[in-house]
């Protein structure tokens, strides 16, 4: 059942080591892509390749470079989003650690293909190994002739920095990782412009996250047609899911987009831990509404988990079993969110504080008869109200969690 | 463009958002965190509106018009929306008065009790009655919080001077952050922590003081709330009138708006609409100048010396003694000192009086060397026209702003929030000065050069831009050779003399070549040392291979003024520093004194006038000291530093029996038997010197044209010659007596002969100096 793109030889020892990566055909795409195409082919590749953002919105890549001006006397950048915030993912880490040299690959077509010439990887400040890893690689590219100055000898020229978070989650939203990356404080920026337009340093930019650039060289190598084939047609490729919670082998599975969501869990996953009953799901990290053990007969893919009334996201699958109360979980949600608020908008930094308080309250034995309610209200409040997306993803979780389990959460109210 | 708000039509030019449009059509949208002077922040969430064919609810502060649009700014939604924000930020923000019951009926009982350290309420808040948080309260009709109070309990820090900062009543709304940021280029103050801790604070929660702040007071005058409050009106009661004025305290003239209570200032703070300072204004217009006016060392009565001692007299007995006594010294071993700090209308007063009436033909005022007259003299000495005017607009539209001899951040301000606003757009700013400031962050260069030794700099840029220049235009120019020879080959030696790196003025030319408009400030120090004629002659000429614009800045408020009245027509006019030397060789007999001089105690002086506002130094041995009225008690004119005639009128009655300046003068004048003195007020003076002196003639329309700029004749802008091939060096040093570095650092901070320095701590520690 699975389908390994990007994981294919993360098996292989030291494979992040540049001449065990060239062994395994590493940097073939990036020769393909500079010495055989013009930049235009490159992006009409990934265009009909239907590659779609895997940092959570979805937003097919190639479109996003398309919006880049061809034309401009700024120069442009690639930012890499490799600040991998969301609580449950971990697919990133993943793919920097194992296969550095994959995503210098992406880094480098992308650049091609948009007329960049440095390049910045934003990597979240605990990861501190993996940084170190991407920083070797860097240099062994370098030195392969990979990165730098007149790569392959082609007259392209591409400089790679990672630049280390200071960990908060909102510097994952591209656009305060760009204020973030600009030494100032991560806030996000209103919206239009957009990056693609202005940017880091006021300049056209490019963010795309980690995996959705990894995807890069395979389209690359075998062509749009066969991208898609991998997945759904609108949706083309695999997604790395990452499954924590309640089931017998957590970890990274790589499958087909669409994939149904209950063979992740109960087959790659190898169902329920210790005969535990499955209660509910996150199906794409913490900031994806919460469906219930009933409604998990569900393709993976963006469209439909929308429908669902959820998201994919980060494809991060959360698996909560019967025993764990849903006050937990709406506790940590809160918790997070309200922690993590960059305190820019009001609806945001006043009211998820309120639905914490309130929160804990309950889970205090405090609880008040309007209080499942209240927080609704709050929620309802925030969410499509706010300056960035975080307002949305702390909203529709608390939102889903205290309707789908609306009598639970009452059932926890003292007076 | 047009829009449709509510179902009305609108017509819309320019880039504008929803809000501003809404404003401008009368139609009210609830917002907290937009500001006129400030980039959308699109923090509150107050403004949020529908828009038809739109999913959800755009903010209509930072949503701009479109053609075509359809908004819908009330709904029961968006009522919704709006009261749970309020809610929101009320569960914060002490706010039991607003939603009181009785609030109707407070005004009548409470007192005014504002003083408080802590904030519970609005009848407690130094802001309450223009808060902006309780205007929209009121407008949205909440009278019910939702949510318990849960009031953040922050130390109100009291550690700076001028005002304080109460963050339990802060709503977050990011104006202070981004004026100081955007607007003043300091960025002292930021947010610090995030989420529901989220707060706005200096960097690890250092004092003001210590974190860069210039006490500007944008952040005050933009706070929607009572979080920052001016410390000194923080007792007084509402203002019960206002009224606006211009500031004399340096030469930009901001205009200010004055807040009265009672027939007494309570507050100064910069007008909006002004075309000079735009909203803008320093810490000593906006926090000391109060203090000026009613400063302790206000001379309020007329005293004079009888027996060894000062008496108070009356006006009558005042002048009697001093023009019996003045008559003795006329047209002999007389000094008359004017300041630069009072009325065109005074001046051509004391012009008048002392050619007509004392018969000396000097006149001192200007404290050090006047960057404008210094300019204007080499200028005519070379031949060439000097222009003299120009419009801020200028320097925030230039692309390339080279700035020599002056801290503008300390010195002039508002010329300071200028070349911000125009690096904002792009500028590059180069910087040629001696010691750092806190320019030299925003500076693309920062070319350092030996004080004294400026020149040397400017003449290799320039030698530099031309060489580079394969048409150069200068080649031919008569003694052009010689010049370049000559620079050529002591280049070594004159750049290891002035500090001088040269990689940088390689780099510093080609960024000149470039960039158009150019304009080139010069501050004070660049003419205050004995290499004055050659550094002006040597920035002029770099300013006209690159075809740009040399503004010599004025330091005091209406030294333009007394340039054009006691020097454009006669060389009658010595600088303080001059005038000392003479004293020192027993020159003058007779000092009379309505100007600054610090005279000192071994001179040789029979018979010293005081015409001052203030106590000082001098008043011990005079024998007469007559009490003249500040700016705040008598009307007049000013010319600024753009050369824009700045009117004025008096916002209160003069204070105890002091008198306008040329009140005082044309009584003397009358006493001493001359005709003509008759003026019974400003604008008299005004047309006799618009009679006398033609560059005056557009100061003496009596109804200007609100908003638009009015400024005195000038010369018109030269034909741009390279002033003759002359060797740039000392040769033609002039023989005048330099002022001391600590005598032009003092220059700054005064008022008449009141040293602001030493009446404001909190100006002292801005300063860096000591505490006494
Ligand atoms: C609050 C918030 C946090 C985010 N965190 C991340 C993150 O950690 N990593 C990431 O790749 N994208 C994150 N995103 C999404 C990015 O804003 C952005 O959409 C993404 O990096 C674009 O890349 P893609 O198109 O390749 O997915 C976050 C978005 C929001 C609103
Ligand atoms: S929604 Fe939250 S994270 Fe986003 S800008 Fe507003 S306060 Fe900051
Ligand atoms: S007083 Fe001026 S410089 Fe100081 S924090 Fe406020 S705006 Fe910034
Ligand atoms: S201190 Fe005033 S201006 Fe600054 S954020 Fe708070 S309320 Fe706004
Ligand atoms: S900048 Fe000059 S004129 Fe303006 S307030 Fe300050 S001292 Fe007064
Ligand atoms: S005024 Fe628009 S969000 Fe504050």
């Amino acid at each position: 059942m699975e389908e390994k793109i990007l994981t294919k030889d993360f098996g292989l020892k030291n494979l992040f080591k540049i001449k065990v990566y060239l062994q395994q055909g590493g940097y073939k795409a990036v020769k393909k892509a500079l010495e055989q195409m013009r930049p235009a082919e490159i992006l009409d590749e990934v265009k009909k390749a239907n590659l779609r953002g895997r940092g959570g919105a979805g937003f097919p890549a190639g479109v996003k470079w398309g919006f880049v001006p061809q034309k401009t006397d700024k120069p442009k950048y690639l930012c890499v989003n490799a600040d991998e915030g969301e609580p449950g993912t971990f697919k990133d880490r993943y793919i920097m650690s194992h296969n550095p040299h994959l995503l210098l690959e992406g880094v480098i077509i992308a650049s091609f293909a948009v007329g960049i010439h440095s390049a910045f990887i934003y990597i979240r400040g605990e990861y501190e190994a993996v940084a170190d890893r991407l920083e070797e690689a860097i240099a062994e590219a370098k030195a392969d002739g990979f990165l730098g100055k007149n790569i392959l000898e082609i007259g392209f020229d591409l400089e790679v920095v990672v630049h280390r978070g200071a960990g908060a989650y909102i510097c994952g939203e591209e656009t305060a990782l760009l204020e973030s990356l600009e030494g100032k404080s991560g806030h996000p920026r209103l919206k239009p412009p957009f990056p693609a337009s202005i940017g880091l340093f006021q300049c056209p930019t490019v963010i795309n996250n980690v995996e959705t650039l990894a995807n890069v060289p395979a389209i690359i190598l075998n062509g749009a047609d066969w991208f898609v084939k991998k997945g759904l047609p609108k949706d083309g490729g695999t997604r790395i899911f990452g499954v924590s919670g309640m089931v017998k082998n957590p970890g990274i599975y790589e499958l087909p987009i669409g994939t149904n969501l209950r063979k992740i869990i109960f087959e790659a996953a190898g169902g329920m831990k210790d005969g535990k009953t499955l209660k509910a799901v996150i199906p794409g990290g913490m900031s994806a509404p919460i469906l219930k053990a009933d409604e998990i007969d569900l393709a993976m893919d963006f469209d439909s988990l929308v429908e669902a009334g959820s998201m994919l996201g980060s494809a991060a699958v959360i698996v909560i079993d019967q025993e764990t109360p849903i006050l937990e979980v709406l506790k940590a949600v809160s918790k997070f969110y309200s922690h993590e608020s960059c305190g820019q908008c009001t609806p945001c930094r006043i009211g998820i504080s309120w639905i914490n308080k309130i929160v804990r309250r309950i889970a205090s034995g405090q609880g008040e008869k309007d209080d499942v309610d209240a927080i609704i209200c709050l929620a309802e409040n925030i969410k499509g109200k706010t300056l960035c997306p975080l307002g949305d993803a702390a909203a529709l979780p608390i939102l889903s969690i205290c309707r789908k389990f609306r009598q639970e959460l009452e059932g926890q109210l003292s007076r | 463009m047009r829009i449709t708000i509510n179902g009305r039509q609108l017509d819309v030019s320019g880039k504008k958002t929803i809000l501003e449009v809404a404003r401008a059509n009368g139609i009210f949208i609830p917002s907290l965190c937009d500001h006129s002077a400030l980039v959308p922040f699109g923090g509150c969430r107050l403004c949020l509106v529908e828009i038809k064919g739109r999913k959800g609810y755009p903010p209509a502060c930072s949503t701009y018009a479109e053609d075509g649009l359809d908004v819908t700014t009330e709904s029961p939604a968006l009522q919704a929306i709006r009261r749970q924000v309020l809610e929101l930020i009320l569960s914060e923000h002490p706010h039991a008065c607003l939603i009181c019951a009785e609030k109707k009926n407070c005004d009548e009982y409470k007192s005014t009790i504002r003083k408080v350290g802590e904030v519970t309420g609005c009848v407690l808040c130094p802001n309450n009655g223009r808060c902006e948080l309780q205007d929209v309260v009121e407008a949205l009709k909440i009278d019910r919080v939702n949510f318990p109070a849960a009031y953040r309990n922050f130390d109100v820090r009291r550690d700076d001077p001028f005002f304080d900062r109460n963050y339990n009543l802060c709503i977050l709304c990011g104006r202070c952050v981004r004026i100081c940021h955007e607007v003043r280029g300091v960025s002292a103050i930021s947010f610090v922590f995030r989420g529901s801790q989220a707060v706005v604070g200096t960097v690890f929660g250092r004092p003001l003081l210590e974190s860069g702040c210039q006490f500007c007071g944008a952040c005050v005058d933009v706070c929607p709330t009572g979080a920052l409050t001016e410390r000194a009106s923080r007792g007084e009661a509402l203002p019960d009138e206002e009224d606006e004025t211009i500031c004399p305290l340096c030469s930009i003239g901001c205009g200010l708006k004055a807040s009265l209570r009672g027939g007494r200032i309570v507050s100064f703070a910069p007008t909006n609409a002004e075309a000079v300072n735009r909203g803008q204004a320093c810490v000593k217009g906006r926090f000391i100048l109060r203090d000026v006016v009613y400063s302790p060392k206000r001379i309020l009565k007329p005293l004079v010396r009888q027996n060894g001692e000062l008496h108070e007299a009356s006006w009558d007995e005042a002048l009697d003694f001093v023009a019996t006594k003045l008559k003795g010294y006329v047209g002999k071993n007389l000094g008359f000192i004017s300041s630069t700090q009072v009325s065109l209308e005074d001046m051509h007063v004391f012009d008048r009086f002392t050619r007509e009436v004392l018969r000396t033909d000097q006149i001192i005022s200007f404290r050090n060397h006047s960057p404008l007259a210094s300019f204007w003299k080499e200028l005519r000495m070379n031949g060439q026209p000097a222009e003299l005017n120009f419009e801020l607009d200028s320097i925030s539209t230039a692309k390339v702003i080279v700035l020599s001899g002056a801290d503008i951040v300390v010195s002039h301000p508002i010329i300071w929030v200028e070349v911000f606003r125009a690096i904002k757009n792009g500028a590059k700013l180069v910087v040629i000065n001696g010691k750092d400031s806190s320019l030299e962050r925003h500076a693309s260069f920062h070319l350092r050069v030996q004080a004294g030794r400026e020149f040397s700099l400017f003449n290799h840029l320039t030698l530099k831009l031309l060489e580079n220049n394969p048409e150069n235009p200068y080649s031919r120019v008569n003694g052009y050779e010689t010049w370049r020879e000559s620079l050529l080959n002591e280049k070594k030696a004159a750049f290891a003399r002035a500090d001088i790196n040269e990689a940088e003025v390689d780099l510093a030319a080609r960024l000149l070549a470039e960039g158009q408009p150019t304009v080139f400030l010069m501050g004070p120090s660049v003419v205050n040392s004995a290499a004055a004629s050659a550094n002006i002659r040597a920035l002029w000429n770099l300013a006209q291979v690159c075809g740009g614009r040399l503004i010599p800045l004025a330091g005091e408020n209406n030294e333009r003024g007394a340039f054009e009245i006691f020097s454009r027509s006669s060389d009658r006019v010595l600088s303080v520093e001059e005038a000392l030397f003479k004293i020192s060789r027993g020159e003058y007999k007779s000092l009379y004194l309505a100007g600054p001089l610090p005279v000192p105690p071994d001179a040789a002086v029979e018979f010293l006038v005081i015409q001052d506002c203030f106590m000082n130094e001098n008043v011990q041995r005079a024998d007469a000291v007559l009490p003249a009225a500040t700016f705040a008690e008598c009307g007049g004119t000013f010319v600024n530093v753009e050369g824009r005639i700045r009117k004025f009128k008096n916002i209160i009655e003069p204070l105890g029996e002091a008198r306008p300046d040329w009140w005082i003068i044309c009584r003397m004048a009358e006493k001493m038997g001359a005709a003509e003195f008759g003026f019974e007020n400003a604008a008299e003076i005004l047309s006799d010197l618009g009679r006398t002196r033609p560059f005056f003639e557009p100061a003496c329309h009596r109804h200007q044209g609100k908003g638009k700029a009015v400024f005195i004749l000038d010369e018109k802008k030269g034909s741009g010659q390279f002033p003759s091939g002359e060797s740039p060096e000392l040769a033609p040093q002039r023989a005048a007596i330099h002022s001391s570095p600590a005598a032009s650092a003092r220059a700054l901070d005064y008022y008449r002969s009141l040293n602001l320095v030493e009446e404001s701590k909190g100006l002292r520690k801005l300063r860096g100096l000591r505490e006494k």
